[in-house]
C-alpha cells in the first residue's frame, strides 16, 4: 500500500469516526430535518401537507382548526408520526397532558419503524414527554427528559417549549 | 290626557241635561219593544264577549307559536369528510358518486363556474367546491382543477391562480336524522341570507299584494269568488301568504265556514301583532314542499337542498321560480316526477315576475331558458340507520330524544360512507353466498341467517363503519353492539398475551416456547371437561406459533390453566371487554358471550400498541345557533406494553399468513394483515376478526337463535372480510405494523426454539421482548462450535496454530 492510499484510509477512517461521533443518542433536529410535504407515498404526503397546515393554524391561534387538520391527517394516514407528534404538541398547549402522552406513545411507536426519523424527531419527541409528565396532576416527573431534550436540541428546547413553528 | 278628559266631563253634562227636559224615547216605547232591545243588548253584549274570548284565545294561540319554539327541527348526522388529493385513486373512492351524493352538478365549462358544480373531462376535473360552514372549522369555497392519471388524481390547482393546493376537503354529506313523530325535515334560513329574487317569486305567485294587505286581500277574495262562481267549483283560492301560514301552523285542511274565519281572524292578528318581515321568514320556513320518501320537507332551505342540492343562498331566478311554481301542488308538479308540468308553472311564475316588475326582461328571458337541472334523488339509506342508532345511544347522556328531534342539531360523526358502502355490500353479499352453498338455512324466511359488520380506525378509535343486520327494515336489533355471542377461537389471543405479557419482569412464554396438545382432562363442578380439537386430532408437542395458526384448543386450555385464568381475564378486560366472563377453563377456548363491539376494540388495543381506544362515533355537536355544544376527542389508556402487543400481531400476522385465517390472501390481498377465525360449537356462530395498521374489522355470521350455520368461519365470516377489506384497500395494504424499540426480531431454530447460528440446518426470524432472547444455541452450532474449540487446541498442541 503506498502513502497516498494509506493517507486516504486514514482520511476516510476520521471521516467516519466524525459522523459516527455527531450522531448524539438523541438525535438533532437540525441535522436531520427532512421536509415533510415530500416524504412518503401520497397518502403520507398529503397527510404530512395537513399537518403543516395544522401546525400554521396552531401558530395563528386556530385552534380547532389546527386540530381538525391533525384529525384529517390521521383520517388519510393513521401511521403518520408526525400527526401524532402535533397532535401531542397541540394537546398540551390546550392543556391536556394525559392526551399528549397517548399521542406521544402513538408518535413513539411510529417513529420506531422509520428509524431514520425516530433520529431526527427524538429530541421533539423526549421533550413534549417531559413537558407532559411535568404538566400532569400530580406531576410525574419529566424534567430529566427535558433536560436531555435541551441538551440535544438547544435551539428548540432552550425555551423549554416546541412552538408550532418549530415543529413546521 | 287632562285636556280629552275635561271636555268628555263636559259632553256629559250635556247629554244629562237633554235627558232632564223630555221623557227618553226608551221610557215612551212599549214595554214589549223595551224587553226586546233589552234581550237584544244583552245577546249582543254576550256575543262580543263571547267574540273577545275567541280572539284572545287566538291570539294566545298565535303568540306562543311566534314567540315560542316556531319550528322543531329534526338534528342531522354528518359523515366525516372526504379528502382529496394527489396520488388518490378516485375510482376507488367513487368520486363522481360522492359529487352527486353531495348535490354537486355536472356542468358545461364557463368562466366562472358556480359553487356547487363540476366539469369532468377525461383527463381533468374541475370543480367549484362549496364552503363547509362551521363554527370553529369552515372551509372555504373553493375552484379548484384535478388533473386525472388514469384512475389516480395527479394533482390539484386552485383557480384562477393555477397555484398547487394539494389537499382538499368535500363538505361532510349528511348521513341521516332523528325525527320526531311529523317526521318533518326543514332547514331554517333567515330572510337576510336569502337572495331577492327566492322571495320575489314566492310573492308574485302568492300574494303579490302581501306588503300592503293587512293579512286578508280583500280584492283576491272577491276575485277568487267570482273565478270560482264562473268555474261552477272551487279553483282558486283566495288566501294571502298569511293566511296560509296561520293555517299551516294552526289549523286543519278542512273547507268549512268556521275554518276560514278563525284563519282571517288569525292572519288579522298576526299581522297586527308581527311585522311583515317575521310573517314572511315564517312562511319561508313553513310551507311545505313535497316528499323525500316517507319525509316531508318544509321550507325554501331544505327545499333547496332537495331540488338543487344547494342552499337557499345560491338559488338562481329560475330555480326560485321552480320552487315557488310547486308551492300550490308539491307532489302534483313535483319537478321529479312531472318535469314538463313544473316547468310550464315556473315558466308562469317567471312570467308574473316580470309582469310585477320584479325582474327585468333580461333575468327573465335568461331564466325561462334555463334547462330544469335537478339534484339527484338520493333516498335517505336504511343501512346507515344501525350507525345512526349507535349514536343516538351514543348521545342519550347529553341530548335527550326530543332535544335530536326538535332542536336542529347538527353532528359530525366518524362514519365513513365508503366504508360503510362497502361493509354494507360485503355483508349482503357474502350472507347470500353462505345460503347458496346451504340451501337448507332458507327454511324459514322469518328467521333467516343473519350477520354484523363494523369496521374501527385503531389509532383513534372511530368508528367508520356499522352494519348490524342483513336488513334494518326487518330488524333494527344491532348485533355488532347490542347481540352477545360466544365468540370461539377470537378470544384465545387474550391467552397467549397474558402468556406472553412480562409477569414480574418475566413472560410465561415466549415466541420460541413450545405447548403440550396432548390429551386434557380438566375436574370442573358440572364433571369432566375435555376439551378436542378442530380436526378430531393431538398434536403433541407444538410451537407458540403453530398453536395459535392452527387455532388448537387443546394446547391452549392448557396454557389458559396454567397461566390462570384471572390473568387471562385481566389482559381481556384491560384489552376492553366488558361482558361477563365466566371462569371456567373452557372461557380459553371462547366459552363467554361478547359483542362484535367490544371484540373489535379489543383487537384495536392489539393494532394500537397497547392502547386501548375508546370507541367513538361523534366528532362534535354544533347547535341551531352555530354553536359548537361539544367535541369528543379521541382517548386512550395504556393497558399493555407495546412489545408485547407487537408480539401478539405478529402471532396473529401469522394466523393470516399460514393459519386458519390464511384464506384472506386468496384474492391477492397483499400487504400486513393480523387476523383470526373463530368457530363455535355446531357452527353456531361465525367470526372474522382482522387488523391491518389502519383498520380493525370485524364479520359475525349467524342466528338470532342459535342454531348451525353449516360452514365454518373460513368459509362463511372470512370472505366477508376479505371482500370487505380488498374493496376498501384496492387489494393493496400500505404501511407496516411498527415494531417497538423494545423487540428484537433474531432467528431461532425452529425445532428446538433454540438461537440458531451458523451450522443450524434450519432457521426463522422470531421476535422476543428485550431480555427474554433464548440462551442456548441449536444443537448442530453447540456441535460446530465444540468441534471449533477442539480443533484450535489440537493445531496449538501442534504448534501450527
Amino acid at each position: 500500500m503506498g502513502w497516498f492510499q494509506r493517507f486516504a484510509l486514514l482520511g476516510l477512517c476520521v471521516l467516519a469516526g466524525w459522523s459516527w461521533g455527531c450522531a448524539s443518542p438523541v438525535g438533532s433536529a437540525a441535522t436531520g430535518r427532512i421536509s415533510l410535504a415530500e416524504a412518503g407515498d401520497p397518502a403520507r404526503r398529503a397527510s404530512n401537507r395537513l399537518v403543516v397546515e395544522g401546525l400554521d393554524a396552531d401558530a395563528a391561534g386556530a385552534r380547532a382548526r389546527a386540530r381538525s387538520r391533525y384529525q384529517r391527517a390521521v383520517q388519510i394516514d393513521a401511521s403518520n408520526p408526525f400527526a401524532q407528534l402535533a397532535l401531542a404538541r397541540h394537546c398540551l398547549e390546550i392543556g391536556d397532558p394525559t392526551l399528549a402522552i397517548s399521542h406521544l406513545d402513538h408518535a413513539e411507536l411510529l417513529f420506531d419503524s422509520e428509524l431514520e426519523l425516530r433520529r431526527s424527531f427524538e429530541a421533539h419527541v423526549v421533550g413534549l414527554r417531559g413537558l407532559a409528565e411535568r404538566e400532569l396532576d400530580p406531576p410525574n416527573g419529566g424534567d430529566a427528559l427535558l433536560e436531555e431534550a435541551r441538551r440535544a436540541s438547544p435551539q428548540i428546547w432552550g425555551d423549554a417549549w416546541l412552538d408550532a413553528q418549530e415543529l413546521r | 290626557m287632562p285636556r280629552s278628559r275635561k271636555r268628555s266631563a263636559g259632553a256629559r253634562k250635556r247629554r244629562s241635561k237633554r235627558r232632564s227636559r223630555a221623557p227618553s224615547v226608551w221610557l215612551r216605547a212599549p214595554a214589549w219593544m223595551r224587553r226586546l232591545a233589552a234581550g237584544v243588548l244583552a245577546l249582543a253584549f254576550a256575543a262580543g264577549f263571547w267574540c273577545s274570548a275567541q280572539v284572545l284565545a287566538l291570539d294566545r294561540t298565535v303568540r306562543e307559536r311566534f314567540e315560542g319554539v316556531q319550528f322543531r327541527v329534526p338534528s342531522r348526522v354528518y359523515s366525516a369528510p372526504e379528502i382529496l388529493y394527489p396520488g388518490l385513486d378516485w375510482q376507488r373512492m367513487d368520486l363522481r358518486g360522492t359529487l352527486r351524493r353531495l348535490g354537486y352538478r355536472e356542468a358545461r365549462e364557463s368562466r366562472d363556474l358556480p359553487a356547487g358544480q363540476y366539469v369532468w373531462n377525461p383527463r381533468r376535473l374541475r370543480v367549484h367546491l362549496r364552503a363547509f360552514e362551521h363554527p370553529t372549522r369552515p372551509e372555504p369555497s373553493r375552484d379548484v382543477v384535478l388533473r386525472l392519471s388514469g384512475s389516480e388524481i395527479r394533482d390539484i390547482r386552485g383557480l384562477p391562480s393555477g397555484e398547487e393546493v394539494g389537499v382538499v376537503l368535500l363538505e361532510p354529506e349528511p348521513v341521516g336524522a332523528y325525527y320526531g313523530p311529523a317526521r318533518e325535515q326543514r332547514e331554517l334560513v333567515e330572510l337576510e341570507e336569502l337572495p331577492k329574487h327566492v322571495v320575489d317569486a314566492v310573492l308574485a305567485v302568492e300574494d303579490q299584494r302581501f306588503a300592503s294587505h293587512p293579512g286578508i286581500d280583500l280584492q283576491r277574495v272577491a276575485g277568487a269568488l267570482v273565478a270560482n262562481l264562473r268555474a261552477g267549483s272551487i279553483r282558486q283560492g283566495g288566501s294571502t301568504l298569511t293566511q296560509q301560514l296561520v293555517k299551516n301552523f294552526f289549523l286543519t285542511p278542512e273547507r268549512t265556514l268556521n275554518r276560514k274565519l278563525r284563519e282571517a281572524v288569525m292572519a288579522l292578528i298576526v299581522e297586527a301583532r308581527y311585522d311583515k318581515r317575521q310573517i314572511l321568514e315564517s312562511y319561508l320556513n313553513e310551507i311545505y314542499f313535497g316528499q323525500r320518501g316517507p319525509t316531508a320537507i318544509h321550507g325554501v332551505g331544505e327545499a333547496a337542498r332537495l331540488y338543487f342540492g344547494k342552499p337557499a343562498a345560491s338559488l338562481s331566478v329560475a330555480e326560485a321560480g321552480l320552487l315557488a311554481a310547486i308551492i300550490q301542488s308539491p307532489n302534483g308538479i313535483s319537478p321529479f316526477r312531472e318535469p314538463e308540468r313544473a316547468t310550464r308553472r315556473r315558466d308562469l311564475v317567471l312570467d308574473l315576475m316580470l309582469e310585477q316588475g320584479r325582474i327585468g326582461n333580461a333575468e327573465h328571458a335568461a331564466a325561462r331558458d334555463e334547462p330544469l337541472r335537478l339534484a339527484s334523488l338520493s333516498p335517505e339509506s336504511s343501512d346507515d340507520r344501525y350507525f345512526l342508532d349507535l349514536l343516538e345511544r351514543q348521545l342519550a347522556d347529553g341530548y335527550s330524544g326530543e332535544a335530536l328531534s326538535e332542536e336542529g342539531l347538527r353532528i359530525y360523526s366518524s362514519l365513513d360512507r365508503r366504508l360503510q358502502g362497502l361493509a354494507v355490500e360485503a355483508l349482503r353479499a357474502g350472507i347470500e353466498r353462505v345460503e347458496r352453498r346451504v340451501p337448507a338455512l332458507h327454511g324459514d324466511p322469518t328467521r333467516p341467517l343473519q350477520g354484523c359488520l363494523l369496521a374501527l380506525r385503531p389509532r383513534t378509535g372511530e368508528l367508520l363503519a356499522l352494519v348490524g343486520g342483513r336488513d334494518y327494515g326487518s330488524s333494527q336489533f344491532d348485533r355488532c353492539v347490542q347481540a352477545r355471542r360466544q365468540t370461539g377461537s377470537v378470544f384465545k389471543p387474550f391467552v397467549y398475551i397474558a402468556a406472553l405479557e412480562p409477569n414480574s419482569g418475566k413472560p410465561f412464554i415466549t415466541l420460541a416456547s413450545f405447548l403440550d396438545d396432548s390429551p386434557l382432562e380438566v375436574k370442573t363442578p358440572k364433571g369432566t371437561w375435555r376439551p378436542s380439537n378442530y380436526d378430531g386430532t393431538f398434536h403433541d408437542t407444538v410451537s407458540v406459533r403453530e398453536a395459535m395458526e392452527h387455532s388448537y384448543n387443546v394446547a391452549t386450555a392448557r396454557l389458559a390453566l396454567e397461566v390462570g385464568l384471572d390473568r387471562v381475564t385481566s389482559v381481556a378486560r384491560r384489552l376492553g371487554i366488558e361482558s361477563h366472563l365466566p371462569q371456567v377453563p373452557s372461557l380459553a377456548l371462547g366459552t363467554a358471550d361478547l359483542s362484535p363491539l367490544e371484540v373489535a376494540r379489543a383487537y384495536a388495543t392489539i393494532a394500537s400498541g397497547g392502547l386501548r381506544p375508546r370507541v367513538q362515533s361523534v366528532e362534535d355537536v354544533v347547535d341551531g345557533e352555530g354553536r359548537v355544544l361539544e367535541r369528543r376527542n379521541p382517548q386512550f389508556e395504556r393497558v399493555l406494553d407495546a412489545g408485547t402487543a407487537y408480539l401478539a400481531t405478529t402471532l396473529l400476522q401469522g394466523v393470516a399468513a399460514r393459519g386458519t385465517a390464511a384464506g384472506v390472501r386468496a384474492g391477492g390481498l397483499s400487504g400486513p394483515v393480523a387476523a383470526k377465525t373463530g368457530t363455535t360449537d355446531e357452527e353456531r356462530d361465525l367470526w372474522f376478526v382482522g387488523f391491518t395498521p389502519d383498520l380493525v374489522a370485524v364479520v359475525w355470521l349467524g342466528f338470532d337463535e342459535p342454531r348451525p350455520v353449516g360452514v365454518p368461519s373460513s368459509a362463511g365470516a372470512l370472505p366477508i372480510w376479505r371482500r370487505f377489506v380488498e374493496a376498501v384497500s384496492g387489494g393493496e395494504i400500505r404501511g407496516a405494523f411498527p415494531r417497538p424499540a423494545s423487540v428484537r426480531r433474531v432467528a431461532i431454530d425452529p425445532r428446538s426454539g433454540a438461537l440458531a447460528r451458523s451450522g443450524c440446518p434450519q432457521s426463522r426470524n422470531e421476535y422476543f421482548l428485550a431480555g427474554t432472547l433464548p440462551t442456548h444455541e441449536c444443537p448442530e452450532t453447540a456441535r460446530k462450535q465444540q468441534r471449533g474449540l477442539g480443533e484450535r487446541f489440537l493445531r496449538w498442541l501442534r504448534g501450527t496454530g
